[in-house]
């Protein structure tokens, strides 16, 4: 079954409401300089999650004609010796700037656990609840000069502050989810309040906040001054969440379905300098009628990702974004009773494009049959390193801290897919 | 004090000895015409045949020169057209020691979904490509292409031969005129089709005309979601005007979907339903009444029946149990298993 976070609908009044409602602790870097400096840099984050688990034998690794290949025919990429699913043509086409790694392997198999593990990156057990990638992206590399927040997560369906992802970091570090791709309820100010009483209003919060505060734990009160600040940073760029103003011929490239809007919005975003956009797509899990519903999925993504690769080579923004293709799992190699595929995290695939990454690159393998990883296996800890080293933070001289507590920013007893790292 | 077991119902199918077991899984399994071969469109990409003239059923070889999954098969005496999910289409005549008489690789560009056979003379094929074409049933040239912009789920020629029935992923089937493609009439059952966030669920699994030609079955589920597709089983029953007559609905959504249909000659439709985990069932349904007259069958995710030609037997592919799990699911042997679907013959009911 799906099982999928419901997230509550959002005006503005609940979405200010939310972000102070958290009392984890605030992390820090170990140098604000090298935080500086990597600010200077605009790195940025494309971080497409696929909710449920994308198939790795109908996208990255087919293997045609075997007993668990499916239907499908693979496809010759860009790349001689390289073949992918059918499903994903205009992928292939860009083979050149994509990295796959066909050997990932992990540690769970179900969707509730399997999500957090490995958005946070599955580090060793300190106690501590690890920030996802978005937060810790946002962290580590900070807001860029965008003036939006770091971390933005566009998703069908509701959307919300969800705090949660920033685990010890705080609040502070937290995902702005627009659901379904729009800017929170009510969040311009009303035609009836002039701008001086809005001005007035905030004066009369501000002073309001600094009593709060001196009662109250410094994250309690940061997470929603940062709230009400991103409120206001999203006020002045309301022009972005209108999509009907692109050319046309942008909204047929990357399509008129959710994935498609939603990632013609994250490349609005990331122009606009947002470190780390993540865009969500759900009902990947697809236990029943699979290869018919890989037919209809996995086109929609294929389109709307190869577009927004194209469009930041277009404009010399993939030597800046990382862009990253992934799920909780892969689906199993057996074809059960009703033509489904189940949970499979013991060999499947992701795929990478984009800064730090070296393109056209398939890296490890699973055997003939696609039912065991038949190279070193990479876990998600060995992912978060490679994305670091990507984004050009060494996991090895960069730490979080947690109130003191130096903790490392990805699995210390793993290593970065070398094989794909420019 | 314990309720009272029904009687058993003395006219309810039987298993007729014991299931063939192939070591794959089936898409389709059809009776030659002369009832003595069955033959079975297989995910290894073979067409499995088996003697069942005799007591037992004998295993003979079997079809080969298909690539992904044999998706669907039509015969006309002992010439059989299968295609595949690459795209290709097969003839073969399946007395002859080298059965292949003609194929075409590319018949559609991938998926090809069904085929459907107007004996002596011509085959129909529809694919994911969009596309009907016909060919000649001798030497498999091409004479008919019909663009339909959607993915086609199913063909059926009309028992005359003079035009067929094309259902699409969107609950949509077209009448064509053959040889010219002139849409004669559409049908419309929509409710077969759902878009569930960003996928599109269900649409026209099956078609079938009654013997008489003035039926038309069209067949697939009522989808409530995508993912893991949970969907009541549909069938509408058309007259040739376009005017709905009658309808048999599953119970719930998990009964899946209707996977296959044969029509027996006493006026009554056989049916298979995909299910979900260990569920499914096959079932059989005279067109106008509220329910089947028979229902169950015990088998899980059933994929096929085929009805012999005497109209005594009936075969039905399932799957063998425990099909579904998360993770690295073992064997007693220690090795990662492959289903397969079991094939079971029953008795057909009488009808009274």
């Amino acid at each position: 079954m799906l099982c999928t976070p419901i997230e509550h609908s959002l005006s503005r009044r609940r979405f200010l409401g939310a972000a102070g409602g958290s009392a984890l602790s605030l992390g820090g870097l170990v140098t604000p300089a090298i935080a500086e400096k990597l600010r200077k840099e605009r790195r940025q984050v494309l971080f497409v999650w696929l909710d449920g688990g994308m198939s790795q034998l109908e996208s990255w690794d087919p293997k045609p004609n075997t007993p668990f290949g499916g239907p499908f025919r693979p496809i010759q990429t860009t790349v001689p010796g390289i073949q992918i699913s059918e499903l994903l043509p205009q992928s292939a086409k860009l083979m050149k700037h994509l990295a796959i790694v066909r050997s990932v392997s992990t540690q769970d198999n179900s969707h509730s656990a399997g999500v957090d593990r490995i958005n946070r990156g599955d580090p060793k057990n300190r106690g501590v609840v690890y920030p996802y990638f978005g937060s810790a992206v946002s962290k580590l590399v900070g807001s860029n000069d965008s003036g939006l927040p770091s971390y933005i997560w566009v998703k069908p369906m509701n959307g919300g502050f969800i705090y949660k992802d920033a685990g010890f970091l705080g609040p502070k570090y937290g995902a702005l989810a627009l659901g379904d791709g729009k800017p929170p309820e009510n969040l311009l100010r009303p035609k009836e309040i002039t701008t001086e009483d809005d001005d007035e209003r905030n004066e009369l919060r501000k002073l309001l906040d600094t009593k709060y505060a001196e009662q109250r734990r410094k994250e309690f009160t940061e997470a929603n001054t940062h709230a009400f600040e991103m409120a206001a940073q999203l006020q002045k760029k309301i022009e972005l969440f209108d999509l009907s103003k692109l050319p046309q011929k942008d909204q047929d490239r990357y399509g008129s379905h959710d994935l498609g809007r939603h990632m013609l919005l994250a490349r609005r975003l990331l122009e606009e300098g947002v470190t780390f956009v993540k865009v969500t797509s759900y009902g990947w899990d697809t236990h029943g009628d699979h290869f018919n519903g890989a037919a209809s999925l996995h086109p929609k993504f294929d389109r709307p990702f190869a577009a927004i690769i194209e469009d930041l080579r277009d404009r010399g923004m993939l030597d800046n974004v990382l862009v990253i293709a992934c799920a909780e799992f892969g689906r199993t190699p057996r074809i059960n009773g009703h033509i489904g595929r189940d949970h499979w995290p013991e060999a499947w695939s992701v795929c990478m494009a984009g800064r730090g990454i070296k393109g056209g690159v398939v890296a490890g393998k699973t055997n003939d049959k696609g039912t065991e990883v038949a190279t070193d296996p990479v876990d998600i800890g060995g992912l978060f390193h490679t994305w670091y080293k990507a984004l050009g933070i060494d996991p090895k001289e960069t730490e979080f801290r947690n109130g003191g507590q130096p903790l490392p920013i990805a699995h210390e007893e793993m290593k970065p897919v070398k094989e794909v790292l420019a | 004090m314990q309720p009272k077991k029904a009687p058993p119902d003395a006219n309810a199918p039987k298993e007729l000895g014991k299931p063939l077991v192939p070591t794959t899984q089936i898409n389709r399994i059809r009776f030659s015409p002369d009832g003595k071969m069955l033959v079975a469109a297989c995910f290894d990409g073979t067409v499995k045949r088996w003697d069942v003239s005799g007591k037992e059923p004998v295993e003979l070889p079997a079809i080969t020169g298909h690539n992904g999954w044999v998706t669907s098969l039509a015969f006309a005496g002992n010439a059989l057209f299968s295609t595949d999910s690459w795209g290709a289409i097969i003839a073969s005549d399946v007395t002859a020691k080298e059965p292949k008489s003609w194929g075409v690789e590319n018949a559609h560009d991938g998926w090809a979904r069904g085929v459907s056979v107007v004996p002596g003379s011509d085959v129909a094929t529809c694919g994911k490509d969009g596309f009907v074409r016909l060919w000649n049933l001798t030497d498999g040239k091409k004479f008919g292409e019909f663009d339909l912009k959607a993915d086609v789920l199913s063909v059926c020629f009309a028992p005359d031969g003079k035009s067929l029935f094309a259902g699409d992923l969107f609950g949509i089937v077209r009448e064509l005129e053959v040889p010219s493609g002139k849409v004669i009439r559409t049908f419309e059952a929509k409710e077969l089709h759902r878009l569930d966030r960003i996928q599109d669920v269900g649409g026209v699994k099956n078609l079938m005309v009654s013997a008489d030609g003035k039926t038309l079955f069209v067949a697939g589920a009522e989808p409530k979601s995508g993912g893991f597709v949970q969907c009541v089983p549909l069938m509408i029953a058309f007259d040739r005007s376009g005017k709905r007559l009658s309808q048999y609905k599953g119970v719930n959504d998990n009964e899946g979907y209707i996977t296959d249909l044969a029509w027996h000659p006493d006026g009554y439709v056989i049916g298979t339903t995909s299910g979900q985990p260990g569920q499914g069932k096959f079932f059989f349904w005279k067109p106008g009444e509220a329910a089947p007259f028979f229902s169950g069958g015990k088998l899980p995710n059933c994929h096929s029946v085929a009805l012999h030609p005497k109209g005594e037997i009936v075969a039905v592919s399932a799957t063998n149990a425990n099909s579904s799990g998360n993770g690295r699911v073992k064997d007693k042997g220690g090795d990662y298993p492959a289903n397969n679907s079991p094939i079971q013959m029953w008795s057909v009911p009488k009808i009274v």
